[in-house]
């Protein structure tokens, strides 16, 4: 029955009632966007980073990601290692060689990273399989013949900068004596990193051992997984595991967030913003609830004396005001949490366009940002609704539970 | 206090300061009321009838001297005790009617019920019933403001009494209402109190209600000056 009074008399005072679920839902409405738009951003700078240069999991030589020097680099072209961590459920691995080096075409130059990678086995892991625009990753090269140059596969970007097209000459440069030979553009891709595309050349791995002079040596196992959720696991796995199979073999295993923390901080500092936002709405609510109900409280001064006369006691009146003060601002908070949901999921959907970010070639995100929310995006506000209605009720509700029964019932 | 006493004040004084301004509203006041009573103070106003009933109906505490309720003495009664006594000792019926005014007339009824923690079957049936043989049957989904007057303070009366209070306080009952709604308030009042026994206590300065009351305590300056006993 007390939940029938609150709930009737927010109806009466129904205009009153209606201003402050609006404040509350529009205010959540906005930090909710503000959030899912900050959410999509990161996760796309990071999904990108991930499944480009970085991956979730990398196998370096000790020492390699202070300075990743060619020479550190790990023996038997990582086969063993690689089948190893391919034993934990959903992972895959791909073994990589890496160097710095210059491409040349006919026209142009241009610093680049060569990555040496078994196509099988990088499409597993990376996105650029997904990302190519022409062509494809390099076929073996049928033994000898001037003809039957290695392919390499360039970001379309660094493409433009040759001038190459698939099917052109290039010349690519390792340091060291054998660092030089020529190659075939074998296919172009185009990532959602700008930077990735202007600086990135894959070859097959034995040419660009052959290149970068290491043997049969590679410098990175890369290794994703089918659910990214699991990667704690497969960490712990991989750490476990791995130096047990290679005791001769000093290694250096790392998550993405190890190898760039100031990236995975960034999520955690969206997360931080997220409750700093709807704190800061929150804390300007409590005193708009605060309000509304103090006048409402003014206003039933006689109906509160009634109350307590008929034996209410004065606990049950600070429930009242507590309820009232619930049902306004959970109602509020369903109410801009839901279009917010909303509003974020046809967004999620449709995506917004992120070129004012990748242009600037600050952030590596895709041609659109796609917002998104975390289950803790749209829960929490519920928990500071619950914090915020409490809060706001307080003053109101002890100034109705204070009132004198014998005062209250004659107010007028 | 006698074994029917229902209600008792003992050298009662009331004392209200206000800034450094003391008025004295009651000055030693000693009243005992019974069980079937049918009694009204008068007096005019100003003279302490409404502090009295409130002392009595446990809404506001004595500065001085003792006050019982059904035996229980409610001086030393903290805030949830006294409402706890409220609840199953006394009803109200005030001077302005005083519905919530957001639930209808069977809801008013079943509140009091509801706060004593009657099943939901029981409260809804007693409610019902109060209503009914008070004659308001049909008012049971109407709310305050689709009543009239008299109907809302015959509601309030079937408020008081739905509790099955030991008395029923009556703050100038009648002063809000016209003539003959105001007669037939009192007939339904004198009805339960002759037919159920319900003691009604009023507060009042209106003549038909001191007409019909069976004892009448007059106050004058917050002290009784009389106190006359009718035959029945």
């Amino acid at each position: 029955m007390l939940a029938r009074i609150a709930w009737r008399n927010l109806l009466r005072g129904w205009r009153r009632s209606a201003v402050v679920l609006c404040a509350v839902s529009v205010g959540l409405f906005a930090s909710l966007s503000l959030v899912a738009w900050g959410h999509g951003l990161l996760n796309q700078v990071v999904q990108t980073a991930v499944a480009t240069r970085l991956s979730l999991l990398a196998i370096h030589a000790k020492g390699y990601q202070a300075d990743p020097d060619v020479g550190l680099a790990l023996a038997d072209g990582g086969r063993q290692l690689a089948a190893l961590v391919e034993r934990f459920p959903g992972a895959h691995a791909s073994p990589r060689a890496l160097g710095d080096g210059l491409a040349q075409s006919a026209r142009q130059n241009a610093h680049v990273t060569l990555v040496g990678v078994i196509p099988e086995a990088e499409r597993r892991v990376s996105v650029v399989g997904n990302s190519i625009v022409a062509g494809d990753f390099p076929q073996p090269t049928p033994g000898g013949g001037v003809r039957a140059l290695p392919g390499a596969l360039l970001g379309s970007e660094l493409a433009d900068d040759l001038r190459v097209g698939v099917g052109e000459k290039i010349v690519l440069h390792a340091p060291g004596e054998s660092g030089l030979g020529a190659f075939r553009v074998s296919g172009l891709f185009h990532s959602a990193s700008p930077d990735f595309d202007k600086g990135t050349v894959f070859l097959r791995l034995e040419d660009a051992q052959r290149l970068l002079g290491v043997g049969d040596r590679v410098h990175e196992i890369a290794v994703a997984l089918d659910d990214a959720r699991a990667l704690d696991r497969l960490d712990a796995f991989a750490k476990a595991e791995l130096p047990r199979a290679r005791p001769g073999e000093a290694l250096e295993i790392l998550t993405w967030q190890e190898r760039e923390p100031r990236l995975a901080s960034l999520l955690d500092l969206m997360s931080s913003t997220a409750w700093i936002a709807y704190a800061t709405v929150f804390a300007g609510m409590a005193f708009g609830i605060a309000n509304a109900l103090l006048m409402s409280v003014f206003e039933r001064i006689r109906e509160f004396g009634v109350l307590r006369s008929l034996g209410l006691q004065g606990r049950q009146l600070v429930e009242l005001v507590l309820l009232e003060s619930l049902i306004l601002t959970l109602g509020g908070a369903a109410l801009g949490v839901g279009l917010g949901v909303a509003f974020v999921l046809v967004l999620g959907h449709t995506g917004v366009s992120g070129d004012a970010f990748a242009g600037a070639g600050v952030l590596s995100v895709g041609p659109r940002v796609y917002p998104r929310l975390e289950s803790g995006d749209w829960l929490s506000p519920f928990a500071l609704a619950v914090v915020t209605a409490a809060l706001a009720a307080i003053w109101p509700a002890v100034k109705a539970a204070r009132l004198r029964p014998a005062e209250a019932v004659r107010h007028i | 206090m006698g074994e029917e006493a229902v209600l008792e004040a003992r050298r009662v004084t009331k004392v209200y300061r206000a800034a450094a301004i003391e008025t004295v509203a009651l000055a030693d006041v000693d009243l005992v009321v019974e069980r079937g009573e049918f009694s009204a103070l008068s007096g005019p106003s100003g003279s302490g009838k409404t502090t009295l009933l409130n002392l009595l109906g446990t809404l506001d505490t004595p500065t001085r001297g003792r006050v019982f309720v059904a035996g229980r003495d409610v001086t030393e009664m903290s805030d949830a005790q006294r409402s706890d006594l409220r609840l199953h000792e006394l009803g109200f019926v005030f001077q302005s009617y005083n519905l919530v005014p957001v639930l209808t007339a069977l809801e008013n009824v079943e509140f009091v019920l509801l706060l004593q923690r009657a099943p939901r079957a029981e409260r809804r049936a007693r409610a019902l019933r109060s209503l009914e043989d008070l004659g308001l049957g049909e008012l049971v989904e109407k709310r305050p403001n689709e009543m009239s007057g008299g109907q809302q303070q015959r509601v309030a009366v079937a408020r008081a009494i739905a509790s099955e209070p030991q008395i029923v306080l009556a703050d100038e009952p009648t002063a809000n209402l016209d003539s003959k709604t105001a007669e037939d308030l009192l007939d339904l009042m004198e009805r339960l109190n002759r037919e159920r026994g319900v003691t009604f206590l009023f507060s009042t300065h209106d003549p038909r209600v001191m007409a019909r009351a069976r004892r009448v305590i007059r106050l004058v300056d917050g002290r009784i000056a009389s106190d006359e006993r009718r035959p029945q």
